[in-house]
This record gives C-alpha cells, structure tokens and sequence, in this order.
C-alpha cells in the first residue's frame, strides 16, 4: 500500500460571480470544471422567537438538490457546510439575528461538497459579514492503485476508492472539517490533507484575486 | 504594527489577514516613548495582541492613526449617531416602530421630535419616511431612533418625503455620496439640480424637477457602483442632457 | 411603491421601461439535456426536467404523466421558506400545470412503454431563484424551454422485458411538443385605468389586479387568469390577448434561437453549461484556468506529519511509566483499568487533604443544624445518625 503515486493532482479550472442576485444580501456562483453552485445569503435578519438565541446569530443552511425535495444526502451536507461556516463567522457580533446560506446546486459534476464551501465563503464574505478567516473546500479522491485525485470530476469519483473533502481555513491552513468515504489508510489520509493544504493556497490567491477585481473601480 | 498597516492602506484585504501589534522590537532606551494609539473602524478588530480583518475590502486611513475596511454589503447593522431613512412600520402607545433595513425594528419615541410634548404630539402616520439618527444602537439592545439632537433642535430630521422617490443603494456607495468631497454628488450636481437625502442605512431619497429626471438620476446612482467615474459622467449625459426625447435605458 | 403616473396617459416604470415592454430575457443551458435558466431582468430562474419509468394512473393506461414542481427556494425571497406550501407556491403551479398539461402541448401517448404497466413520468422542478417579479412569465419560458430542450433515454420493450439504452448505447430522444404555450404577466393599476406588462417587483407590490394570459405562437389561448379581483372590461381582456400573441411571438423566437445555437454548440462539441456562460467583462466574475499544484513538498510533509504522530514505541514510554499490561481475571474477560498506575496522582493528595480535614469538620457541621432551627418557624428535628444528614421539617 505504500504505492502513492501523484500525478494527477491539479484542480480544474473554476470561476466565480458574487453579487449576482439582486435580493439576497451577499450571493455568489463557484464553478468547479462543470461543477456549479449558486450561493445566497440573508443576515443579520430579524429571527424567528422560537429559533432566537441570545448570544450569537441563528445560522441556517438549506441546501436544495435538482432535482425533487431535499433528502438525508443534503441534509448532512448542510450540516457539514454549517458547521464550517459557524466556525470562521464570527457569530457573536450579531446576537439575537439570523442568517439563512442557501445553496442551490446547479449542475453536480464531482466534487460537489468542495463547491458548496467555497460559494458559501465567497457569498459570505460578499455579504460583508465578519468572519474570522476564509475557508475553502478541496475534495481528493484515491483511486484503486492508491493515487491520489484532487477536485475529480463525477466519473472519477465512481471508480474510486475513498473520497475524502476538507474545509481549509485560510490563516493557518488548518482543517476545520473533514468529511470521507471509503477505506485508506493513514498515510494516504496525511498526504491527502497535505495535497488539499496546498491546493487551497490556490483558491485563496484566487478569492484574493476575486475581491481585488471587484474593488478595482474604488481603489 | 502602525507602519504595516499604513503599508497596506489603499489595499484590498480579506478576512484572516492579520497585523502584530506587539511592542516595536527595539525599544529606545533614551527616547520618550509616546504610547501610540489606534482607532480601529468596521471591519478590523482586536484579539490578543493581533489586529484582525474581518470583512473583505479596501483598508481606509485617516490621520491621525484611524483605519477601517471599506466594503461594499447590503445589509445595514445599526451604528450609534448614524442618520438614517426609515418607514414607520407601526405604533404602539408612545412609541413608533421603524423599519431601517437592520435585523430589527427600531424604535422611535413621539417625543423624540422637536417641539414635541405629551400635549402636542407630532403628526405621524404608518408609512411615512423618517429621517432620525440614532442615539442607542449595540448588538445587545433594541436600537432607538430620535429626530432631535442634543439641543433638542431638528436639525433637518423629521418627516420628510412628498412627491418624491426612495429606493436602495449598496452601502459603499452611501459612504462615497456622503464623503466630504464626493466625486459623484459634485457630477450629480453639474448633471442636474435635485434634491437628495441619503440615510447611511443604504436608503435614498430623491426629488427633481420632473419625475423622469427622478427615475433617471435613480437608476444612474443604482448603476454607479460598477462604474468608473468617466463611465458615469458619460452615461448621465447621454440619459439626461443629449437624448431626453428619446427612450434612455441603463 | 411609488409608481409616478403623470396626467395623461404617458406612463412612466421604475426602469424606464415603456408600458408593453419585457425586461431584458436572457435563455441559457446546463451541461445536461433539460437544463434551463431564464433571466427576465433581476428575476432568475432556473427549470430542470428529469424522467422516471412509473405505472401509469388508472384512468389513463396509456399516458405518460407530467408533473410540476415550483420551489420557492429561500433564496429568492426572504418570505419564501422552505418545504413549506405557501399559497403562492400553490397558485404558481397550478397555473403552470394549466399551461404545460392541460393545453396538451406534449404528447404524452408517446411517453408510454407499456400500456398499463409502465409509461415514462416527466418531472419539471422549477427553482426560482431571484424574486424580482413576474415569476410566472419566467417560470414558464423555463419549464417549456427544458422541456424542448430534454432528451429521454430511449427504451425497447420485448415481450415482458423492458430495456433503458444508456446514452452512449442508442441516442436520447426529444420529448414531442405539438407548440409551446407561453404565459405573459398584465398587471392593473387604480381599478383597471392602467396597465402594464411584466410587473416587476415594485410594482407587483402595488398592483389591483393581475391577469395572465398564456397563449402558443399559433394565437391560441391555452388558459387566462385573472386574480386580485377587479372588473375587466371585454375590451381590455381583448387588448391584452393582442398585446401576448405579439409578445409570445417574439419570445417564441428567442427560444427557438437560443434552443438552436445550444444545439450546434453540443454537435460542435464545445462546451456548455452554466459555468461556460458565465459573464466574463463582469468586475465581479473571474475565472481560473485549470491549475497544477505544487507537490513537491507534499510527500515530506505527509511522512512527517506521520511520523510525529506515531504511537510513541515501547522504550520510550517506559522511562516514565511501567509498561500496562491488560489483566486478564478470567479467561474470556477483558479489563483495563485494574493493575494500572493510576495517572491522576494529583487527585489522591487533594482526597488525603480533604480527609485531614475531615477531622475538623464535625463540629462545623453541628453549629451549622444548630444555626438552622432558628430561621425557620417550624420545627426541626435533627436527626441523630451520624449517616443520614436530612433535615426534616414538620408541618
């Protein structure tokens, strides 16, 4: 099991648009290869009295599929971007408030759990909300003979034989939340979370690059 | 940690960027050391002995040691002595409720209005547009309004808005209307005369000589955010002056 | 809120748009077949079609069944909440069952596979995703532009056995549509005096009345509705039905046009979706060619990390510790815990201090059963056994 070649390991190209939605306060689309999520943000909003709590903000996530209602998938999916995202925002600043992340998944090519984090990020930060640091998703897939994949496409992530998605934070490139599939060993684990370190500098230039662009006309 | 901010000034940041405010790493022995001060504004804040961003956007500075992030959001959070534009929402004894687009009604006493006594109550009705700033706003407390300043005098707040247009902005582009030499007020003021009454909350309201010049002047100040300033003064032009006949489209 | 409406008969709209004039529609496609997103103006909105072998409804052995779904995603609005069935949601969608099923613009017949038993169900999930008005008008150029736009894969029936070719096998087939109804938004202003089409979201707010017409290029009326209860004279219902076979006609085109390059596109091979129309002179898009990372680091990091983390070896941990040995009292019996060093010394000296002590306390506690008679009125008794410290009170 020692074979770990990489090769493979780019990320595919992406893109992003924030402030396309003229109602939500922050949204944004990350697009990841033909992977694309839309992100919308509402908050700091008035809260329901039976969801209100009396030190921080109310943070919801939903997370609606294609196709019919959303279903367990989604709903551990939520949990997993909400905890991410309650661990960067810094929630305390708005007590008694809600804010509601909605993600709508627009087309699912692989990677799909990266893509929401990182839409849910650059929607964040363009709702202005304080946030503590950055985050970023980075999926790796290890296939049958031990390589090991970054950001893989849907067909990838069939043939593989775990699949394993980190959220990055920006200031120390910690991990803030894992989640896996299948069997690898703890090697294979390290070098993933080493790979996904390093492929999140990248999507941080790339948020950096982002905001310069946007602010490029009030400089 | 005052020469790394004022390094940065002008320059985009993002959360998770920090500043080391520990002591200077030599120490003059012989000098008198003045301990230096710094105001932080929106969007920096302090944890240890780190100064922290904490929303994206460009780091402002003023003298002498002032320094904030400028950003572009939506979503307005009351601030103490902003000066606003609200709807009343409701009434409720001696208080009115307003709406200033934060995440929760404001409140707005009726003797908050100068000249106002428990004989002589001001003329309010749900609905209207009020121009107030506020003298109790932090996130612990429901936020208060008042159209009166310290010497209870108006001060231009109150009720206002006949016959004009109130519609919503980018909060950025408030605070560049309001800065003390705003470049797009003076454009504004060369394009055409009008009235205009902005609430930092990221409402404004707008009063010409016709209602077409209204909604152009309008929808020019909902474009200008992702405009440059040649941009604008061309696109004003054309809807306004060179082509007001015809069908003008932003 | 403020809808200016000058003496005469000159209406003036919030974006400077003329009375009959649509907001700028703009129609493009997912990666995969049945896709859809419709921009009318700020309103976003985006249709998916998907399909499912089901037995057919009872009554109807040999159709196919359509069904509609309209989420009021929390995205849209904030007064949308979601999985909840607001009256909204349900106007919505029974107005565009009404359009889609009922005007019987696609062959359902040719949906079944085999009469009785198995027919093709067409799912449209329809996913408004900005609230800027007139939602009906875009979810309908949705949900019958992916319908156009969808390819169902092909089947064949062999007796009892049924076979779904993948696409790779034999190629998807289209859905058949007879015409393509499409629903145009009027809204009524002071009891009918002023009209105007495609009401955005100010303007909704302020609206008497609302009348949708949704009518096919060929001038057919396929369902009219008209809501907020005011008087419509013939003559305006007239002008209106007018005013939507012109507009229809002009949508109709857009997409057919738009329906026609997505195609050319995928025979050219080139690549569509979402992410390939994505606005690119926009200062608040950017994009990123695909991306190498650098790993020259990685493997070393990884061993590292590894290393550092490995369950310290035997030798080293004896320095301090003896080695624990699990006991074994019984065989088949496991247990940690017994014949261990017990590593929490610093709570036994604070237990020997806390019987040092203990020499002291009784006669603390006697002052203290004393002290208490005295504040209530009732009276106490104190009991004598050392072991039970329960103060009873009498009524």
């Amino acid at each position: 099991m020692e074979v770990c070649g990489i090769s493979n390991v780019t990320l595919r190209d992406f893109s992003c648009e924030q402030s396309l939605l003229s109602r939500p306060d922050g949204s944004s689309s990350f697009m990841q290869g033909d992977t694309s999520v839309l992100a919308g943000v509402y908050g700091p909003a008035e809260v329901k009295v039976s969801k209100e709590i009396y030190d921080r903000a109310t943070l919801e996530v939903l997370i609606q599929p294609k196709v019919g209602l959303p279903s367990v998938k989604e709903r551990s999916q939520e949990q997993n971007v909400r905890e991410t995202c309650e661990a960067s925002l810094l929630l305390s600043l708005h007590p008694r408030s809600s804010l509601t992340l909605v993600l709508q998944v627009l087309h699912d090519d692989g990677s799909l759990l990266s893509c929401f984090l990182n839409a849910a990020c650059m929607a964040l930060m363009d709702a202005g909300l304080p946030m503590s640091c950055l985050f970023c998703g980075v999926t790796c897939a290890i296939a049958v003979d031990g390589e090991i994949i970054t950001d893989p496409t849907a067909a990838q992530e069939k043939e593989c034989r775990a699949l394993l998605t980190f959220a990055i934070d920006s200031k120390k490139c910690r991990v803030m939340m894992s989640s896996t599939k299948g069997s690898f060993s703890v090697q294979e684990l390290q070098q993933c979370i080493a790979i996904s370190q390093k492929a999140s500098e990248k999507i941080f230039q790339f948020y950096r690059d982002s905001v310069q662009r946007r602010y490029s006309k009030n400089l | 940690m005052i020469s790394a901010l004022k390094d940065k000034v002008g320059q985009i940041l993002v959360p998770g960027d920090e500043f080391c405010c520990g002591a200077e790493d030599t120490i003059s022995l012989t000098a008198h050391v003045q301990p230096e001060k710094v105001v932080c504004g929106p969007g920096l804040m302090r944890s240890a002995d780190r100064l922290q961003v904490c929303k994206s956007g460009v780091l402002r500075h003023k003298e002498p040691n002032m320094f904030w992030m400028d950003s572009q959001q939506k979503r307005y959070v009351p601030t103490k002595g902003d000066a606003v534009i609200g709807i009343v929402t409701s009434k409720s004894g001696d208080i009115f409720k307003v709406d200033v687009g934060g995440s929760e009604q404001a409140s707005l006493s009726y003797l908050a209005f100068e000249g106002a006594t428990k004989r002589n109550r001001p003329n309010v009705q749900v609905g209207d547009l009020v121009f107030a700033h506020f003298i109790v706003a932090n996130k612990d407390m429901e936020p208060e309004l008042a159209c009166i300043d310290g010497s209870g005098r108006a001060n231009g707040m109150g009720i206002f808005g006949e016959g004009g247009l109130l519609f919503t902005v980018s909060l950025g582009l408030v605070r560049r209307l309001l800065a003390p030499h705003s470049e797009i007020r003076s454009d504004l003021q060369q394009l055409v005369p009008c009235e205009l009454l902005v609430g930092i909350n990221g409402r404004v309201w707008l009063k010409s000589s016709s209602t077409q010049r209204t909604l152009i002047i309008a929808n020019l100040l909902q474009c200008c955010d992702t405009m440059t300033a040649p941009q604008r003064r061309t696109g004003g032009r054309s809807a306004l002056i060179d082509c007001p006949s015809q069908r003008w489209r932003m | 809120m403020q809808i200016e409406i000058s003496p005469n008969v000159f209406v003036q709209r919030l974006d400077g748009r003329q009375t009959y004039d649509y907001r700028r529609i703009k129609v493009s496609f997912g990666a995969d077949y049945g896709c859809c997103f419709v921009e009318l103006g700020e309103t976003r909105v985006m249709a998916q079609v998907s399909c499912e072998l089901v037995a057919p409804k009872e009554s109807r052995p040999n159709e196919g069944i359509l069904f509609f779904n309209i989420e009021l995603s929390p995205m849209a609005s904030p007064a949308f909440e979601a999985g909840r069935q607001s009256e909204l949601s349900v106007k919505l969608n029974r107005q565009l069952e009404r359009c889609l099923r009922n005007s019987k613009c696609i062959d359902t017949e040719s949906l079944c596979v085999v009469s009785g038993e198995k027919v093709w169900q067409i799912r449209v999930d329809v996913h408004l995703l900005n609230h800027d008005g007139n939602l009906m008008d875009a979810a309908s150029i949705a949900a019958i532009t992916a319908l156009s736009h969808f390819r169902r894969p092909d089947v064949s029936s062999v007796g009892e056995e049924i076979t779904v070719f993948s696409p790779e096998e034999r190629d998807p087939i289209p859905l058949c549509i007879y015409h393509m109804p499409i629903s145009v938004s009027f809204s009524f202003f002071q009891q009918g005096t002023y009209l105007l089409v495609d009401p955005c979201e100010r303007e909704e707010r302020v609206m008497d009345g609302l009348l949708m017409i949704a009518m096919n290029k060929h001038r057919e009326i396929c369902s009219i509705q008209s809501s907020g209860g005011i008087m419509l004279l013939k003559e305006q219902v007239m002008r209106c039905s007018k005013i939507a076979s012109v507009k229809v006609s002009e949508i109709n085109e857009l997409i057919s046009k738009a329906l026609e390059n997505d195609k050319r596109a995928r025979k050219a091979g080139e690549r569509c979706g979402y992410a390939a129309s994505l606005p690119r002179g926009r200062i608040t898009a950017l994009k990123m060619d695909e991306t190498l990372v650098d790993m020259t680091t990685v493997m070393d990091t990884a061993k590292e990390i590894i290393q550092e983390a490995a369950v310290p070896s035997e030798p080293s941990s004896a320095k301090h510790t003896r080695a624990a040995s699990p006991v074994v009292p019984a065989p088949g019996v496991g247990q940690v815990g017994l014949g261990l060093e017990n590593s929490w010394g610093l709570e036994e000296d604070v237990d020997e201090e806390d019987e040092g002590k203990g020499e002291e306390e009784p006669q603390m506690e006697e002052q203290h059963h004393e002290r208490k008679p005295r504040r209530g009125v009732d009276v106490v008794e104190i009991s004598d056994s050392e072991e039970e410290e329960v103060v009873i009170l009498h009524p």
